[in-house]
């Protein structure tokens, strides 16, 4: 208690100082290694985020800041280095930005450029609404082919039942749009969330993962990677 | 307990808007300051003197919302710089947003190259930043051609020594004045060659 004290206040005089100022770190916040983990649970921020109504062309100016790193269609980087987001759920939008800038979802590298310190909350929800506005792109990385029927079963045993048949994710419940995503990325992330280095995943799904080798998930995110979703979502 | 310093955040995210309030002003009453105060070392047509010097950037086809923050930076001592400080000391708020509309309406002229050897890098980074770094393409807040945009300033032409000099002080901490510390968080994952070839690059916009 007394060094939570002592570490915000530092960070406030930090804040306040004009001198020589340092960009803020990433805060650290309980994810799923801590007991108590609920997934789904809501920041205050992130509660208000999801009944705001965000605006579509304010998010277009907002997401400026963003295109440097995931491209001004969204497309983000086939190497999975950054992720496809265009015509991802809202909700999902809201509930992964929300996991980066209060710290559950690490990402140091990120972090700077999606902070509190940077983007207001009235922004997240329009960029939000620009990104799920915009077509999926439909060039993505998609893995070698070579495994495909495994990944077919795997998929259908594992996964369908959350992420749908079409890999159409589900809004209401924060489940992604995995169609159209990067190949890469998507190995990055199921690895992550096996391994237990993605800190603000849903504990079902590392229990559906956790027995998994690397080739199955290797097999499982080629098979994702050609799903596709009709553009006029 | 935390209460003050969540209040303090809470502050500063209010405080950080994107869409800085239209300039309103007379660039003739600005021009008339400009030929007095500015023109030694801005240059009267707004694009510096010649040869380019890093201390005395281009001001012509900046945003009049970039040039009026830059001026009340200087103003405030949010932007340190000793010449600028004494230059700002004896303008008013209205002074500061004529010179911005003066500057923002003259034409921009193409900038010097000293380095082309450096240009293809300069582009390659410009355009795609250091993904493995989590470095922004400059192109993404900048615009592909550099003119930037309503929340990001204009920065083609501008003199190579002058982008060097920024990106190294954004990196130090002494220019401190962005927005959330933008610039220096991704100052600081770049590389001195980084630096100077992206400098060179944005020179060479038209």
């Amino acid at each position: 208690m007394k060094k939570a004290f002592l570490i915000s206040l530092s960070l406030g005089l930090a804040a306040l100082s004009s001198a020589h100022a340092a960009p803020p770190r990433q805060p650290r916040a309980p994810g799923i290694e801590s007991p108590g983990y609920v997934w789904e649970a809501q920041s205050e921020e992130e509660a208000l985020l999801l009944k705001m109504k965000g605006d579509v062309a304010r998010g277009k100016i907002a997401y400026q800041g963003c295109q440097g790193c995931h491209k001004p269609d969204a497309s983000g980087l086939p190497d999975g280095t950054y992720p496809q987001l265009a015509g991802q759920h809202i909700t999902v939008l809201i509930k992964q930005l929300s996991d980066v800038r209060e710290g559950r979802r690490d990402n140091p590298k990120m972090f700077p450029f999606a902070g509190k310190h940077v983007v207001d909350t009235q922004e997240v929800a329009d960029i939000a609404a620009f990104l799920s506005s915009l077509p999926p792109p439909g060039h993505n990385d998609k893995g070698p082919g070579s495994d495909l029927a495994r990944g077919k079963a795997l998929y259908e045993q594992d996964c369908v039942s959350c992420h749908g048949g079409r890999g159409e994710g589900n809004a209401g419940k924060f489940y992604p749009v995995t169609a159209g995503q990067h190949y890469r990325y998507l190995v990055r992330q199921i690895v992550a969330i096996r391994d237990g280095s993605r800190r603000n995943a849903n504990p079902k799904m590392v229990r559906v993962v956790k027995d998994y080798s690397t080739s199955d998930i290797g097999a499982v995110a080629d098979y994702m990677s050609r799903m596709s979703l009709p553009a006029e979502k | 307990m935390n209460r003050p310093v969540l209040t303090i955040l809470a502050l500063s995210s209010a405080c950080t808007a994107l869409a800085a309030p239209p300039v309103a002003g007379d660039a003739k009453k600005g021009a008339a300051i400009a030929t007095q105060v500015c023109f030694a070392c801005h240059g009267a047509d707004g694009n510096g003197i010649t040869p380019p010097n890093p201390d005395y950037p281009k001001l012509a086809a900046k945003q009049p919302e970039y040039l009026l923050k830059q001026l009340k930076d200087f103003k405030a001592g949010k932007r340190k710089n000793d010449i600028m400080a004494g230059m700002v000391a004896s303008l008013s708020p209205d002074d500061m947003a004529n010179l911005a509309l003066h500057f923002a309406s003259q034409k921009n002229k193409a900038g010097v190259v000293n380095s082309p050897e450096l240009l293809d890098s300069g582009k390659k980074f410009y355009s795609d930043g250091n993904p493995g770094l989590g470095v922004p393409a400059c192109a993404g807040c900048h615009q592909p051609d550099g003119g930037g945009t309503s929340a990001y300033p204009h920065l083609a032409g501008q003199h190579a020594g002058y982008v060097y000099q920024q990106l190294k002080r954004f990196a130090s901490g002494e220019r401190d004045n962005d927005r959330g510390l933008v610039m220096q968080s991704l100052a600081l994952r770049m590389t001195e060659q980084e630096m100077k070839a992206v400098s060179e690059y944005i020179s060479s916009l038209k």
